[in-house]
């Protein structure tokens, strides 16, 4: 069937260097390094970007190259580390444009050093991380338990606990709420972000914390408006599915323990059942309610080149796939 | 060449253009497509969150009837692509979830054994048809039209999915619109999110982060878009009206499906591939290329 060797889902990472082994061929000892970095200080005013010429050593990481900075051209720039070893969660910077530790990243070329977005910047590389310990403060992230203490062994599995598990790999270096493009937009949403999100799985996804503890908790986290981009995944130096292992289990707990908060969710889930695929008109109605009619102008506008059809829409019309949806998820919106 | 063809529901609905200029494009590329009719929805991002048994059971169910026929699973939706490729992968991993969806599945005769390679359209076009005999089809390059790519994120990330350290380094659909003769440009937007999953709620995200995706296309010089995901299309296209009221300026930027992009250069016309069905006018495109 396949007539050509080429795997198209991964165009452009041996041409771009997308490969840790692809990218350490790109640069021999002694070379130097164009680094230009972001230097903020509120006192001297603004910020600019400065160039330095680092001498390239083997296995040299974008922390090495911080530090031959601060040692030999700039004694004064402030960036945080402290492990040195992925574990402290301190370090994280931007690097051309992507989130990385720095203890943990090798370097390249060139590189644009700068701190992380999302946060307000104190100097230089340095960013004040209050935003979000107030906003994972205010999510209680504890275990509170409803029933006393089973003895040990506790009778978890691997299943009950793998979600929380994953989460608690988690080092709180924030380069995911750097990352988070609805975090970006301030304080449009709601939205708590993936880092508070993280931190609250590590007990909110663990099966002995208290079911009406966890509702309150989620009921403040706005976490229906993730976008679902997976921006934070890429990011994570510690590799945690933050979508799929701690956001989307978060989110079935919000749905059942407060389905008031996800609306959308099963209004989706219900039109599937009911007709095999979604009708994005009865969606948006159903999700909508009255609100639908301020976008009146666009409705009518999807409707005159044919882009939604009212008729399927209030017919409650069924797709060949109706039967078939409605056997595997049966009646009604509860899962 | 014979696919089980898997629309999804936004080329059935919204961007039913898109499931027309497929036919159409599948045809000339001598691509059978045997179209899914009783396949439901993946499930979008809403039914995986709060229902995954179901999700898993949908998803394996496509892929049951893809196998049925003996056929690769050719998708056309980012999300819809991405959805399958994560229920296959929950199928191989789990023995026991496995088989509880092949129990289901059995009540209407199907059962999934794990065979079903799955294919976005954009990979077939390198995988199946090969870039130098799409080469060789092109009838009508469409020089001087630069392009803005517009991935969306569920055909580039998660790493885990797609092997990518920096998804901005996919480089699929330049190359893919250079054969066709465009000129590719860069720009801040390109595997960035439209927003769309949570538009149903609140578009105020969709609004804002497609604003300044669209924008930055035209600061660095397209004459129009392109995506492989209707879904993306969806916001790009149907909510620029609102987009241009949010900042507060023109864009009046075309958006094309990729098979559309494809059509273009196979020489099939504008209303074959129904650009007339867009929000936002195309016929600057097709006048830059004499289509």
């Amino acid at each position: 069937m396949t007539n050509v060797d080429v795997d198209a889902r991964r165009l452009g990472q041996d041409e771009r260097h997308d490969t840790l082994a692809a990218r350490n061929t790109r640069l021999a000892i002694g070379e130097m390094l164009a680094v230009r970095v972001r230097r903020f200080d509120a006192e001297a005013g603004g910020a600019a970007l400065q160039d330095f010429q680092v001498p390239y050593r083997k296995w040299m990481r974008v922390l090495d190259a911080l530090n031959w900075i601060a040692e030999n051209a700039a004694t004064d720039l402030a960036y945080r580390w402290f492990c040195g070893s992925k574990m402290c969660g301190t370090c994280a910077v931007r690097m051309n444009g992507r989130e990385v530790l720095a203890c943990w990243e090798a370097v390249e070329p060139s590189m644009t050093i700068e701190p992380l977005r999302n946060l307000p910047v104190i100097r230089d590389l340095l960013v004040d991380r209050s935003p979000f310990d107030r906003k994972l403060a205010e999510l209680e992230p504890w275990l509170e338990r409803p029933t006393p203490y089973p003895g040990f062994p506790e009778p978890l599995s691997h299943k009950d606990i793998k979600n929380a598990s994953k989460a608690l790999d988690c080092i709180a270096c924030l380069a995911c709420y750097s990352a988070c493009p609805v975090i970006g937009l301030g304080n449009l949403t709601d939205f708590a972000g993936p880092a508070p999100l993280v931190q609250l799985g590590q007990t909110a996804l663990d099966p002995r914390n208290d079911a009406a503890k966890v509702a309150r908790s989620l009921e403040r986290t706005g976490i229906f408006n993730c976008v679902s981009c997976y921006k934070c995944e890429e990011v994570c130096p510690a590799s945690i599915p933050i979508v799929t292992r701690v956001i989307e289990p978060l989110k079935a707990k919000a749905a059942s323990l407060r389905p008031a908060t996800a609306t959308h969710s099963r209004a989706l889930r219900a039109i599937v059942a009911a007709r095999g695929r979604v009708d994005p008109g009865a969606l948006v109605l159903r999700v909508q309610g009255l609100r639908a009619l301020v976008n009146l102008p666009r409705v009518l506008r999807l409707f005159m080149r044919g882009k939604i059809d009212p008729i399927k829409t209030f017919l409650k019309r069924k797709t060949p796939a109706a039967g078939a949806a409605e056997r595997l998820l049966g009646r009604g919106d509860s899962p | 060449m014979k696919f089980a063809y898997y629309p999804g529901c936004s080329a059935r609905s919204t961007c039913a253009e898109l499931n027309e200029a497929t036919h159409r494009v599948a045809a000339k590329l001598g691509l059978e497509l045997n179209q899914l009719d009783s396949a439901t929805c993946t499930g979008a991002r809403e039914l995986r969150a709060i229902d995954p048994v179901g999700f898993y059971t949908l998803n394996v169910r496509i892929l049951a009837l893809a196998e049925r026929a003996g056929l690769p699973l050719m998708t056309i939706c980012n999300t819809c692509t991405l959805n399958v490729l994560d229920a296959h992968a929950a199928f191989v991993e789990d023995e026991d979830l496995a088989d509880s969806i092949n129990a289901r599945l059995a009540e209407e005769g199907l059962r999934y054994s794990g065979r079903t390679r799955i294919s976005h359209f954009l990979w077939v076009l390198y995988e199946n048809i090969g870039i130098e005999r799409l080469r060789s089809l092109v009838v009508r390059p469409l020089n001087g039209l630069t392009v803005a790519a517009f991935y969306g994120c569920h055909i580039t990330r998660p790493p885990q999915r797609y092997g990518f350290v920096d998804s901005r380094n996919n480089v699929a659909l330049e190359k893919l619109a250079e054969v066709l003769g465009c000129r590719p440009i860069d720009y801040s937007g390109r595997t960035e999110c439209c927003g769309f999953h949570t538009a149903a709620h609140d578009e105020r995200v969709a609004i804002k982060l497609t604003g300044q995706h669209i924008k930055s296309a035209r600061a660095n010089g397209a004459a129009t878009m392109v995506t492989p995901c209707p879904l993306c299309h969806t916001v790009l296209d149907s909510f620029q009206k609102e987009i241009e009221r949010d900042i507060g300026e023109n864009l009046d930027m075309p958006v094309l499906h990729l098979p559309q992009l494809v059509g273009l250069a196979l020489g099939l016309t504008s209303e074959e591939l129904r650009l007339d069905r867009h929000m936002v006018k195309t016929q600057a495109i097709a006048s830059l290329i004499g289509a």
